[in-house]
């Protein structure tokens, strides 16, 4: 009972993320737009800039190249993955992750408007998960010390959430 | 699609023992801290491939890439993240391409030993 309470809870909180998400989309996008357009006015102006911006569009090439080669890579990699999770996790070499890739990628793939994420990219993401909950509970001890005491309390993740920008989208979804 | 409720949250062990080595010796968790920087970590998840999504959306891709990731990252405020898993997502990419070559290089040698005895058959056949 308790975690389909929670189920439906952090679904309400991918609604909210999703609206916040939004939010910042169009805050972004004006800023994309009004570079676009800059970049715009001095292909047409600047003829003497032309050089750099030819290297600047080479640039943007090969990146579009490479993600493409990336995503063609995608049905390969599915079936790497798989074989990877498993060899890896019993393999000599140092785990280059902790945390399940499956249990990641599930987490996702509750964005409706995912579609398929590049094997790389539920890597990537599993590891920056990691580097986050390192990063907060180091936070969160630091307010442990401020206390004079040696065990983390919630007390201490939440004065950690309200009081570091970046955390600031945890608010309200510690409620539960 | 998720199967079971329990499939949601990141397995305790492993945040506990990601929590331990992060902190200094000597420091404890409660399990009340323990579970809310797990949750902590699901919100993330989600967070992060929301502005993923957007942002792979915005250059007309279906598919979310590593490097979507990295710019969501540094939109997000979390640009320490970026260098370090940089570094880790070449050494993925190493081991992904290892093995790879493993499975390609187990698969050529079959293929060369039998062109080897090809060879042989073959000389055997000039010499007599």
């Amino acid at each position: 009972m308790v975690t389909l309470k929670t189920f439906y809870l952090l679904i309400n909180q991918l609604i909210a993320i999703k609206s916040f998400a939004r939010f910042q989309k169009m805050a972004s996008e004006e800023l994309f737009s009004a570079e676009f357009s800059e970049e715009i006015l001095d292909k047409q102006d600047d003829k003497e800039e032309q050089l750099e911006i030819v290297d600047e569009e080479s640039e943007i090439v090969a990146e579009v190249k490479e993600i493409e080669t990336e995503s063609a890579d995608i049905a390969q990699a599915a079936t790497v993955e798989k074989a990877n999770s498993t060899s890896e996790n019993s393999g000599p070499e140092a785990r280059l992750f902790q945390l399940p890739l499956t249990r990641i990628r599930n987490l996702m793939k509750l964005d409706p408007d995912m579609n398929i994420a590049s094997t790389e990219a539920v890597f990537v993401v599993t590891r920056s998960t990691e580097l986050f909950i390192e990063s907060l509970a180091r936070e969160a001890f630091s307010y442990t010390t401020q206390s004079k005491k040696k065990t983390v309390q919630k007390r201490d993740v939440d004065l950690a959430i309200s009081s570091v920008d970046s955390l600031m989208f945890l608010d309200g979804a510690m409620n539960f | 699609m998720v199967e079971r409720i329990e499939d949601l949250n990141l397995p305790n062990a492993v945040v506990g023992r990601l929590i331990k080595d992060a902190l200094p010796e000597g420091a404890n968790v409660s399990k009340e801290a323990r579970a809310a920087i797990a949750r902590a970590a699901s919100v993330f998840v989600i967070f992060l491939t929301s502005s993923s999504t957007t942002l792979a959306r915005k250059q007309n891709h279906k598919t979310i890439t590593a490097a979507n990731i990295l710019d969501a990252l540094k939109q997000l405020e979390f640009e320490s993240f970026v260098e370090p898993l940089s570094t880790d997502l070449e050494a993925y990419r190493k081991a992904v391409k290892d093995k790879k070559d493993k499975a390609k290089s187990s698969s050529a040698t079959a293929v060369a030993n039998n062109s080897s005895a090809n060879d042989e058959e073959m000389e055997t056949e000039k010499t007599s």
